[in-house]
């Protein structure tokens, strides 16, 4: 490589005004919002449960929505910041998915505690999880594409938490749409898939977000 | 240098607005003082040299995830930081794929080369050619007859490590004399 002050010079030849990019705390609403407008469109579709309204009675079925909500918002936030090759000076915040994802367990094992007698299980089974997969899949290109536009220094856990913000948004849509009361069925085929979707993240956020 | 290189984060808002001078004056200061944080880091001055570059390249790129209102080292040394790691990254994975079997340099250690058709005196001046460490392995083993324990304890190196010198040494030399 040539001289670093020669270098120096020439990009400061190519320099020209930069808009800055939006604060973290902009972006991941605006992606909350896209990801928002997107589950209610897919509800208006495929349509709510029926049981919907006395579901909402049922603490426990709340508790987990509740905690859901708070995986979406978490990791919508976590993205954006890993988006900053600083994390915005906020790391952490970058790192508050881990506290939802321990209180999202936790509910559910209080719900698995209190579905007693244990509800049927549903005849189906992994079909939920390539549901919950092909939901996620517009969420997940979308945010890999406006994180593409910045510079994550750590492409790994933003591949990561990027997906598993794409996942959220499935899982709610799922459980706001499918009549299902089994804890067991829930956990096996919908939440447990999180796992390897995280590693799948993990190995694509390398792929896709390295600069 | 003007009083505005004081401060870095009002240098890179009036980067941000297109100011050339400016920007020239913020990269400068930032190499100064990247230099030392990788120069702490790496061997070599070229490599220093090499990776600062590549720095102020990917600051160039990534200037627009800075705001101006944050403070600029931290987000500057997240840049060098990643760069770094990913330089001593390739850097040793690169070192993993050149590395030698022991068992194949202990194989062609024990063919002396004294007891060759070609003496140590022949190759003397091809010797002097390689770089300072395996020319003195070389000589040290070959003309003045030590072993390779023994050239190890001398150097402060370890046994292996004097091995795979001599080894890459006798590849060199092998390359040459057969041209």
């Amino acid at each position: 490589m040539g001289n670093t002050e020669e270098l120096i010079a020439k990009l400061a030849q190519d320099t020209e005004a930069v808009k800055p990019a939006p604060h973290p705390y902009v972006l991941s609403l605006k992606w909350m919002g896209w990801a928002v407008a997107y589950l209610l469109l897919s509800l208006m579709f495929s349509g709510l449960r029926p049981d919907l309204m006395l579901k909402l009675h049922e603490t426990w079925f709340v508790a987990e929505i509740a905690a859901l909500v708070c995986i979406f918002v978490a990791t919508s936030l976590s993205a954006a910041l890993l988006s900053f090759p600083d994390m915005h000076q906020m790391p952490r915040l970058a790192f508050a998915p881990i506290i939802t994802f321990a209180l999202f367990l936790l509910v559910m094992l209080l719900a698995w505690q209190a579905d007693n007698p244990p509800a049927p299980l549903p005849i189906h089974s992994f079909e939920c999880t390539i549901s919950i997969t092909l939901f996620s899949l517009l969420p997940a290109a979308w945010t890999f594409y406006a994180m593409r536009k910045f510079a994550s220094t750590h492409y790994h856990w933003a591949g990561s938490i990027a997906l598993l913000f794409a996942f959220s948004v499935g899982a709610l849509w799922l459980r706001l749409h499918e009549i299902n009361d089994s804890v067991m069925h829930v956990v096996e085929w919908h939440y447990l898939p999180m796992i390897a979707f995280g590693i799948v993240g993990w190995w694509l956020g390398k792929k896709i977000l390295k600069w | 240098m003007t009083d505005k290189t004081d401060n870095f984060e009002a240098l890179m808002k009036l980067s941000l607005n297109g100011d050339q001078r400016a920007y020239a004056d913020l990269l400068r200061e930032t190499s100064r003082f990247l230099k030392p944080f990788l120069a702490k880091r790496l061997s070599f001055t070229n490599e220093v040299e090499d990776l600062l570059q590549e720095i102020l390249i990917s600051i160039h790129k990534a200037r627009h995830t800075y705001d101006g209102n944050r403070p600029y080292k931290p987000w500057v040394y997240a840049i060098a930081k990643f760069r770094l790691q990913d330089y001593l990254r390739a850097h040793y994975s690169d070192q993993l794929r050149h590395a030698i079997e022991l068992s194949e340099v202990e194989e062609s250690l024990s063919e002396h080369v004294t007891e060759t058709a070609i003496s140590y005196e022949s190759i003397s001046g091809e010797v002097q050619k390689l770089p300072e460490k395996q020319a003195t392995i070389l000589q040290l083993m070959h003309q003045e007859g030590y072993t390779a324990k023994e050239v190890a304890e001398k150097m402060g190196m370890n046994e292996s490590a004097v091995k795979v010198a001599a080894h890459r040494a006798y590849k060199i030399l092998r390359n040459k004399l057969e041209r």
